[in-house]
């Protein structure tokens, strides 16, 4: 039975991979395209955080919704400039959309380098201290994470399921012709999607800087198993994202504590096999 | 013997049976018609017959050989081919390029033959050119030989369509509602060519609902409605069928 | 009548000779280590980028190629260190084995196709890179492997010392990219390569037609691995190293952009264009002081290209649209008469 400490990792990153499948699903349920560029927009909120906090001493929790909506909106810039440009109708529409947002990854890498340089920068707890449970010390930063994800979650029900706003967002999702009929603007919902899911993406990632280093290259990780856990959960599926976040999180620190690096094939062995099995993983609709 | 035979051929979607125990027979030469309403399951026998769908009950079975659940790459070699109603063309290629690549059929030669670009091949390469332009000919598309085929009218994707068909060398041709989208003189014209490849002996087995183009091909007729087979006969027989004339009551006149 | 594949082409076959004649004569003028190497990597590069193109002529979307390089590079650096074999053969095995391992996924993985192949050639890509970091006994793992430069080669009174500059990797690599480019150009023009189109363009039309989609998409698939194997063996022999590091997903990627701003539309020339002008550039660009200044322009060309090309093509393209200005050939033959 790995030690209580790992378990707690594995909740932490559960919570981070939940946060940011669940923006990548989102954008992808309206847009229908994959944002390879997810991780980037993780990346930059864990920069924009920094600096708000450290130079300019903004209080975090004000500073993390500043990181939310800067990189929210320069998300809705791309999706305006070059998403839409590049989406045409036709199949080739989603891999210029890909081919797009994967050279994007490598604009945003490059501009981060430039901008705030390689070296790694560490933000300083936040909340400082640790919580006792007897044997188990947890930081409070951890919990912040938790914390801010139950948050951020219950939020995202509400919006969904309460608001006007999210009643015209699962309309668009679902039935997006029918949405255009009740006066439903499409495009301005889809545009306003990609804010909120990069926005996820990036307080995913300011929670995050204090916990673990940041530089530019962060991203990527997040990136890679925010997809992973779509898929397993299943495209276009809200749930499974969520479920899909657990289940990595767990994985990446319970199993690889037990396996080490075989936990990772492990993952993407399972992950092949689904695609080949079962391709609209554990909650998606099944295809033709 | 039958050249074509279906026993007890169903389909499911989900649970809803598309076909249900159809039983057909095919002559070798004769031309049949299928006729009923929209959704009665006409496609849908299309599509099962050419492999594009595996029957969930039921065989079929062509030139003593059963193909129910074959691959369509497979039955299309055995001499079955098919026309499509929508997705018709190859995305981007010219008139010439899709009838190229869907000549496939047409060669004798190999992968290796047609690399190397050996004489056997070259010479075959030639032959195949001319009987394809010869065919576009035929259907009038000589002329839009080097345009994208998606330039071209519905009608005449649609005889693009018939083309490649042919192509395929086929001993049974099946018609997905040939004629539809055609205007009158475009009808008439695959009308005529119809007639001009029963002529020469290959068996055509033709979805329509132009009722005028039917009566003037088909020599037998075969009714479906909600997936069943409801009449079978000659026109003039199909025609005066009281189940017919229900099924159609208030959609076309007979 | 050859044409008929291969009208798009106008271009006379001269204009493509000399083309390459600069980078033919090029050592003649300058042997410096850094021009040659970045001429020789973007030359690997572009091969990796070819296979990627023949895939993606069959409708799929192969997000694993670097891991085929890493294939072949592992499999000579295997075989020549801890073997002994001589370069060579091993070289030539790369390529098999590539092609084998290749075959035998693609024949499991190519059922599959859109984005959840894309998947499955990523998670694959990273399967092996996990198998080659920690299978310590045959890789070393995350050490890596070092690899020797290739065996001399006789010629007459003559050797070829690839010991000793940088010049005979270079014309090593010309005469690979050549054959490779031979190959593949070939295999467009040919019926197979009509074969590939039409399985990309409409593959129930064309299943319909008599046309066993998997068959095709193997072969494709199979062709691929072989050079990007070639390709790999060749990198890493060159580097000098094999390491777990070196062919990842972000390589894969990078394939995948030079392809595609190369222009999907060519096989040869689109890859080629690619990863020149991405890779050659990119490497001017990572001299100057600013850090990071590679990865942005990089990012940007590529978005600049989606942007502003019309869509489908690449940099081959634009080359095409001039030359038919100063040719004056219009776009579409007239008929030509039935010879």
């Amino acid at each position: 039975m790995p030690p209580a400490g790992i378990w707690i990792d594995g909740l932490i990153q559960s919570c981070i991979y939940m946060t940011m499948a669940f923006g990548m699903v989102l954008v992808f349920s309206i847009l229908g395209i994959l944002n390879w560029t997810h991780g980037q927009f993780y990346m930059l909120g864990a920069f924009v955080v920094y600096y708000a906090f450290t130079a300019v001493g903004i209080p975090f929790p004000v500073a993390m919704l500043i990181a939310g909506v800067v990189v929210g909106g320069l998300g809705m810039l791309v999706e305006k400039l070059i998403i839409e440009r590049v989406n045409i109708p036709s199949a080739q529409g989603a891999l210029y959309v890909t081919v797009a947002t994967m050279a994007l990854i490598f604009f945003f890498e490059g501009a981060a380098s430039m901008l705030f340089g390689m070296q790694e920068k560490g933000l300083a707890m936040v909340f400082p201290g640790v919580l006792d449970l007897g044997s188990l010390s947890v930081s409070y930063q951890k919990i912040a994470v938790i914390i801010f994800t139950l948050i951020i979650m219950t939020a995202m029900y509400i919006m969904l399921n309460r608001t006007k706003v999210g009643l015209a967002i699962r309309a668009a999702a679902q039935e997006p012709d029918a949405a255009r009929l009740y006066g439903i603007s499409v495009k301005r919902t889809s545009l306003l999607v990609m804010g909120i899911g990069c926005a996820l993406a990036a307080m995913a990632g300011s929670i995050m800087a204090p916990v673990y280093a940041i530089n530019p290259f962060i991203g990527r990780i997040p990136m890679i198993m925010s997809l992973l856990a779509i898929i397993i959960g299943g495209l276009g599926s809200l749930t499974g994202a969520i479920v899909g976040g657990i289940i990595l999180g767990f994985v990446n620190s319970v199993v690889a504590y037990r396996l080490s690096y075989f936990s990772e094939v492990v993952l993407f062995a399972f992950v092949i096999v689904l695609l080949l099995v079962r391709p609209q993983g554990l909650f998606g609709t099944p295809l033709k | 013997m039958p050249l074509l035979e279906l026993c007890n051929v169903t389909k499911f979607f989900g649970k809803l049976a598309a076909l249900e125990n159809i039983n057909l027979t095919v002559r070798e030469g004769e031309v049949l018609g299928i006729v009923g309403p929209n959704g009665s399951g006409k496609s849908t026998m299309i599509n099962v017959i050419s492999g594009y769908y595996r029957p969930s009950r039921g065989t079929i079975v062509f030139n003593g050989k059963k193909i129910s659940g074959m691959r369509p790459d497979r039955i299309a070699r055995r001499g079955l081919a098919r026309t499509f109603q929508s997705n018709v063309l190859f995305e981007g290629a010219t008139v010439l390029e899709s009838v190229m690549v869907g000549s496939y059929l047409q060669y004798r030669t190999n992968a290796w033959q047609s690399f190397f670009d050996t004489k056997t091949y070259r010479d075959e390469f030639e032959e195949v050119v001319g009987r394809v332009l010869d065919l576009l000919k035929t259907f009038e598309l000589f002329n839009d030989t080097f345009l994208p085929a998606a330039g071209l009218s519905h009608g005449y994707q649609r005889m693009l369509g018939i083309v490649m068909a042919l192509l395929a060398n086929p001993t049974v041709l099946l018609l997905d509602e040939p004629t539809t989208g055609m205007n009158h003189e475009e009808a008439m014209f695959v009308v005529e060519n119809i007639k001009k490849i029963s002529a020469q002996g290959t068996t055509v087995i033709l979805i329509e609902h132009n009722m005028r183009v039917l009566m003037d091909l088909v020599t037998r007729v075969v009714v479906l409605n909600f997936g069943n087979k409801i009449a079978e006969g000659t026109p003039e027989e199909v025609m005066n069928n009281q189940e017919v004339i229900e099924a159609y009551l208030g959609t076309e006149q007979l | 009548m050859r044409r008929i594949f291969d009208y798009k082409t106008l271009i006379p076959r001269w204009i493509a000779v000399l083309l390459a004649v600069p980078f033919i004569i090029l050592p003649l003028f300058t042997t410096n280590l850094a021009t040659l190497s970045m001429i020789i990597l973007s030359g690997i590069w572009a091969i990796a980028a070819m296979g990627f193109t023949l895939i993606l002529r069959t409708g799929q979307f192969s997000l694993g190629q670097a891991a085929f390089m890493a294939i072949g590079g592992y499999t000579s650096a295997i075989l020549t260190v801890k073997l002994g074999w001589p370069f060579w053969p091993s070289f030539l095995l790369a390529g098999v084995v590539a092609g084998i391992i290749a075959m035998v996924i693609g024949s499991v993985v190519l059922r599959v196709g859109g984005v959840y192949f894309s998947i499955i050639t990523l998670a694959l890509g990273e399967v092996i890179r996990i198998v080659a970091m920690q299978w310590e006994p045959v890789t070393r793992g995350s050490r890596g492997l070092i690899t020797g430069p290739p065996d001399p080669i006789p010629l007459g009174v003559f050797e070829i010392n690839f010991a000793v500059s940088a010049v005979p990797y270079y014309y090593f690599m010309i005469v690979l990219v050549a054959v490779t480019g031979v190959i593949f150009w070939q295999i467009g023009r040919s019926r197979l390569g009509g074969t590939f189109f039409s399985i990309a363009a409409n593959p129930i039309l064309a299943e319909h037609q008599g046309i066993h989609l998997m068959k095709y998409r193997v072969i494709a698939f199979t062709i691929a691995g072989v050079f990007t194997g070639f390709a790999g063996s060749y990198y890493a022999h060159f580097l000098s190293t094999m390491t777990p590091y070196m062919l990842g997903l972000w390589e894969s990627i990078q394939i995948m952009i030079m392809s595609i701003v190369g222009g999907v539309s060519s096989l040869v020339g689109g890859p080629l264009a690619g990863a020149l002008v991405l890779y050659a550039l990119g490497i001017y660009l990572s001299r100057l002081p600013v850090y990071g200044i590679q990865q942005l322009l990089f990012g940007t060309a590529v978005v600049a290209v989606l942007l502003f090309m019309p869509k489908g093509t690449g940099l081959v393209d634009l080359w095409d649209k001039f030359w038919r200005k100063v040719f004056r050939e219009p776009e579409f033959y007239e008929i030509p008469s039935v010879e």
